[in-house]
């Protein structure tokens, strides 16, 4: 099947592109990428079984890659499974996903990589790499035979969930794996500091007394992993950053020449500790009344200009007073941090410091959240509304459309290590479409994931997937998204949503 | 702190009452004075010789323990036959998972069995809230963890209006575990919103991070030197200090905060004469109160217990018919 997806607002990060024109999609790759001044010549001429999509008014980038997803299978299927975790990743835009070793067995030998490389080949949407595990049944002890686990398609390590503890065995680990080519993507937590924690110390879990986790059981692990990665050379990837101090403590390291890289999720960089107090911030004098979602006037120019207008006690127009207190879908590892950590790691995203955004979608099963807050399992379902959070960072004015899509994109893929997904004549057809200003109301009932625990029921986000195309096939459409492509025949002039840019 | 909300007008206005009682950060200053008076009125009905009165006759009242308590399960049990309600006790040790069933399953259960107030004691903080999502009737906090004991803190305004006839200005030195303490939460809210001035007293270990105090309330004072902090004191509170909090390393040695934050005789002189001791139980006599304190005239800790009834009394009426 050959596609021609047309008058797109084309993003390539790679290529540092934004232009809006058509894009020639053939035997699974890109062919031909027309821009404004030459658009592509009428279906007639391109000859019979081409589909023509019309993505008017909608941005065409590379599909994204998240380095960090919980599938939950082999072990944990009531959770998730490859086939519902991937159709999610589909939904959301992304079309290679890194899944996590946290599954039973753990991706702690090759048999285990190899049955779940089967099982993403026969029932995955998108593609799905492997993170071995660093040591044997993620305890902390001994290493994973990683060589062979490299061998068996391993594309980094790490024990997530698990921490490792003990400092020579993390020594050990990052010297070993430097001989592999691969990064170690470190979970930084200083479990002796946070003992018992359930949300972020600071004055929401002194107020709702909540035993904490302070910041600094990131850092000292942060800082401890780094010197490490100094000591050995080899590259070290933080997990899910969620401190000012540890963004700082990775801006250092970078300017040091430390192989050093970073992720961030789309929770910590738009939701605060402020959620858990759900509808008790209603008796915080300091939030101000939110603000309605604008589905007019949808120009940049004006957003800018409005946006700038919100208090920082609440991000956008998400309000977390539509919550009850102590809801456990806001339970989170490393939890929603205070209102200074999330400017510092926005401030991370855009200065560099922070290579990418990472979901660390964590799909839990209804009986694992309904129950009290502390014994609650942490993680929020986030394949699906990671695009919409993110963009709420676009429509405040605070980054870039052009800069979001490469930290969706270019950087993850430059952590792997490899060549940048691109839009590029020949690249693999990756593709997204996506409506940066779509307003839609979050309902967690229509996830494709088994997990349906967000934070974000029933909140009204801007910027929606509407077509994910992975290898040339279509694995997600928004109903009969493109179809009607009259409109194009009539598009006299193009304003696309990156004018002024 | 501005605390005008629709809840607090709808409460002050009478529109809409409040079903549940989960702390006493949703209680406007009204509504806590609402209270205040009807606990005078149920404690006229406890000095009769029938100590009994019909208004909850046919409702069924469910006391769910989850942690151990013998004086607050009593006293609620006490207010509920006062009102001539059915008090049914329900003692879960430990927490629903551990015990392999949800605690929101048997809330479920209890609700098709046909409780209509639910009075919950449970070891994590906000599992009222939690109850109240699967439960159509009432739900009180008899405490939660280290978050809330609002029954307890209106317990002890009751008995500062009673003894000294007003709350507002008045110095309230509340001394000890302040950092696992629903105790000093509550009181927080309720002290500072009728009008006292609070101030808090212990090591820094013990509140965490006193920063986070400040500015959780900002209108408290915060203090290390128990001397300094009784001056002029007109309602001192001691708290219960848990023997594992020294076990935690939160704490040299009992010896030692016992020499430098237990409220004695000598300390009290800091005090107004009038001072008032109290103390919500139980105590540690000689590691945070030494016993001639516990005993003197200053001490309105059988007071405290005594209130207690009629305040959960006010609480049903008022809330839960």
């Amino acid at each position: 099947m050959r596609y021609l997806i047309k008058h797109g607002s084309i993003i390539d990060p790679a290529q540092r592109v934004a232009t809006i024109g058509d894009i020639l999609i053939e035997n699974g790759k890109v062919v031909q990428v027309f821009d404004l001044a030459e658009m592509a010549p009428e279906n007639e001429a391109l000859g019979e079984n081409i589909e023509v999509i019309n993505a008017l008014g909608c941005v065409v980038a590379p599909g994204f890659t998240d380095l960090h997803t919980h599938l939950r299978e082999p072990g944990e299927e009531h959770k998730e499974q490859i086939a519902t975790g991937t159709l999610a990743a589909a939904r959301g835009g992304f079309t290679t996903i890194c899944a996590m070793p946290n599954t039973n067995p753990p991706h702690d030998r090759a048999a285990v990589i190899r049955q779940v490389r089967q099982i993403a080949r026969r029932e995955g949407h998108v593609r799905v790499d492997i993170i071995g595990a660093i040591t044997i049944g993620r305890q902390g002890q001994t290493l994973t035979e990683m060589a062979e686990l490299v061998e068996a398609g391993c594309i980094a390590f790490s024990d997530d969930g698990s921490p490792v503890q003990d400092p020579t065995v993390m020594r050990n680990a990052l010297t070993y794996a430097s001989m592999l080519g691969v990064p170690i993507m470190s979970h930084c937590e200083e479990t002796r500091l946070n003992a018992g924690w359930a949300m972020h110390e600071g004055v929401v879990s002194t107020r709702l007394g909540l035993p904490g986790y302070p910041a600094a059981a990131e850092e000292t692990q942060i800082a401890r992993d780094i010197a490490l990665a100094e000591l050995t050379g080899a590259h070290l990837h933080i997990c899910h950053v969620s401190t000012a101090g540890g963004v700082a403590l990775i801006r250092h390291a970078k300017q040091r020449g430390v192989r050093v890289t970073a992720e961030v999720t789309p929770h910590h960089l738009t939701l605060t500790d402020r959620w858990v107090l759900g509808s008790l911030a209603a008796f915080d004098p300091e939030i101000p009344p939110p603000e309605p979602v604008r589905t007019t006037g949808n120009r940049r120019g004006r957003k800018k200009a409005e946006s700038v207008q919100h208090g920082l006690g609440i991000r956008s127009w998400l309000d977390p007073r539509i919550l009850p207190p102590y809801d456990t879908s806001t339970r989170v590892s490393p939890p929603l941090r205070g209102e200074e950590d999330l400017e510092a790691l926005i401030e991370g995203l855009r200065d560099g410091t922070i290579d990418a955004i990472a979901t660390d979608h964590a799909p839990h099963a209804r009986v694992d959240k309904e129950c009290e807050y502390g014994l609650a399992a942490c993680g929020i379902s986030g394949l699906e509304t990671a695009l919409g959070l993110v963009l709420t960072l676009v429509h405040r004015g605070e980054m870039d459309l052009v800069h979001i899509a490469a930290k969706l994109t270019e950087g993850p893929a430059q952590v792997l290590g490899r060549a940048p997904a691109t839009l590029h004549p020949g690249a693999r057809a990756d593709v997204v479409v996506f409506d940066p200003d779509h307003p839609w109301t979050v309902d967690t009932a229509h996830f494709a994931s088994r997990g349906k625990n967000s934070p974000l029921q029933g909140q009204q986000l801007k910027g929606q997937v509407m077509l994910t195309m992975s290898g040339g096939v279509i694995v997600f459409r928004r109903g009969d998204f493109g179809k009607d492509i009259r409109t194009i025949r009539h598009a006299s002039r193009l304003d696309g949503i990156l004018s002024g840019e | 702190m501005q605390l005008q909300t629709s809840a607090t007008q709808n409460a002050e206005s009478n529109q809409e009452r409040r079903r549940h009682v989960f702390d006493l950060d949703d209680f406007s200053r009204a509504e806590i004075e609402e209270v205040l008076d009807t606990t005078e009125s149920m404690k006229e009905i406890l000095s009769r010789e029938i100590k009994q009165v019909p208004t909850l006759r046919g409702k069924t009242i469910v006391n769910m323990f989850f942690e151990e308590s013998t004086r607050t399960r009593i006293s609620f049990e006490l207010a509920a036959r006062s009102l001539s309600a059915g008090v049914i006790n329900f003692s879960g040790r430990g927490t629903s998972v551990e015990k392999g069933e949800s605690l929101v399953d048997t809330v479920r259960t209890l609700q098709s069995l046909g409780a209509d107030v639910l009075v919950i004691r449970h070891s994590q903080s906000g599992t009222p809230y939690l109850v109240a999502q699967h439960f159509q009737g009432s739900v009180i906090n008899a405490g939660d963890g280290c978050h809330a004991h609002p029954t307890q803190a209106l317990l002890d305004l009751f008995t500062i209006r009673e003894k000294l006839g007003h709350i507002d200005q008045l110095k309230v030195v509340i001394i000890g575990d302040i950092l696992h303490s629903r105790v000093a939460r509550s009181n927080l809210w309720g002290l500072t919103k009728m009008g006292a001035r609070v101030t808090l007293c212990a090591p820094p270990t013990l509140f965490g991070a006193a920063r986070f105090w400040q500015a959780a309330w900002p209108t408290i004072n915060i203090s290390y030197n128990l001397d300094e902090a009784l001056d002029g004191a007109d309602v001192i509170m001691a708290l219960r200090l848990q023997k594992e909090r020294q076990q935690a390393g939160l704490l040299p040695s009992l010896r030692e905060y016992s020499r430098f934050f237990a409220l004695t005789d000598e300390r009290l002189d800091y005090a107004r004469d009038h001072a008032l001791v109290m103390h919500p139980g139980p105590m540690n006599e000689g590691v945070e109160i030494m016993p001639e304190v516990a005993l003197s005239s200053h001490s309105v800790i059988s007071d405290q217990v005594a209130n207690g009834v009629a305040v959960r009394m006010a609480l049903l009426y008022l809330f839960t018919t």
